[in-house]
């Protein structure tokens, strides 16, 4: 399963307003869910953040978790105007979210092999200094089918 | 206490089961994120208040499911319990109880908002 293709242009918002770490998240929450579904998302964002900052270097951010709200896996990815405070294992702020929530019931545990691969092309993004470099969310998109078709062809 | 309340109680705690669960894929840990046993330790102590918040009745009900299926809660898909995959009566859907259980798998049913 390629990532670009799960990643929709309204599902990827390149001028998230920066602010707290539960605020830019719910911002990005809301990408995907409204109303009460989205406040039972982030509260299990928030528990997961707690146990351990999803903040994985170098500017980028995965929070993830399952929830009874989405019926098959859903990903949204912003970037902050400015970095944030994210309580980063490098201690570093961030600024490159990638979010990713999935159903319960998930056949053939796509979440956790999708959290990998995006581990990877996060990796990739700023071994290449990639971060910054889309401006708009078609240029996201495209960015990361180069970097999953390079990552293949390594393979 | 209201069902709205219980509702959003029970997907919670359906939600930190699923985060405890997770964190002991051998996978999980192999893509880089680790969590320390104290941190899972405060995840068991928060499902335990969640499930303290619940009246007595449906957290008993919570608990035998979540020991027999792991997963206590199934979604209700198109008519289906998307536990054991078998079509749920008519009567069902109309959800009149504070929690409905499949009459063939008996987990707890969940219909997501479309």
């Amino acid at each position: 399963m390629n990532l670009s293709s799960l990643l929709t242009k309204d599902r990827v918002n390149l001028m998230i307003k920066p602010g707290k770490k539960n605020k830019v998240i719910e911002d990005l929450v809301f990408l995907i869910k409204k109303g009460s579904d989205a406040e039972l998302i982030v509260s299990t964002l928030m528990k997961r953040e707690e146990l351990g900052s999803t903040g994985i270097g170098k500017s980028i951010a995965i929070p993830h978790c399952r929830s009874l709200a989405v019926d098959k896996l859903e990903i949204a990815v912003g970037r902050t105007t400015k970095e944030i405070n994210y309580n980063a294992i490098d201690k570093k702020p961030v600024s490159l979210i990638f979010l990713i929530i999935a159903p319960p019931q998930d056949p053939g545990n796509q979440y956790l092999l999708t959290l990998g691969k995006i581990v990877q092309i996060a990796k990739e993004l700023t071994k290449k200094d990639l971060v910054f470099k889309p401006q708009t969310p078609e240029e996201f998109i495209i960015l990361i089918g180069q970097i999953e078709k390079d990552l293949k062809k390594r393979k | 206490m209201a069902s709205e309340v219980v509702e959003m109680h029970l997907k919670l705690l359906f939600d930190l089961d699923n985060l405890l669960s997770d964190m002991d894929e051998p996978h999980y840990k192999e893509i880089g994120f680790k969590i320390e046993d104290e941190e899972k330790l405060s995840l068991s102590r928060a499902r335990q208040d969640l499930l303290g918040k619940l009246p007595p009745e449906i957290a008993g009900i919570y608990e035998r499911l979540r020991k027999r299926y792991q997963k206590a809660i199934a979604p209700v898909d198109n008519g289906f319990c998307f536990g054991c995959f078998q079509q749920l009566p008519t009567e069902l859907l109309t959800r009149i109880k504070e929690i409905n259980t499949c009459p063939n798998c008996g987990r707890i049913l969940y219909w997501r908002r479309k």
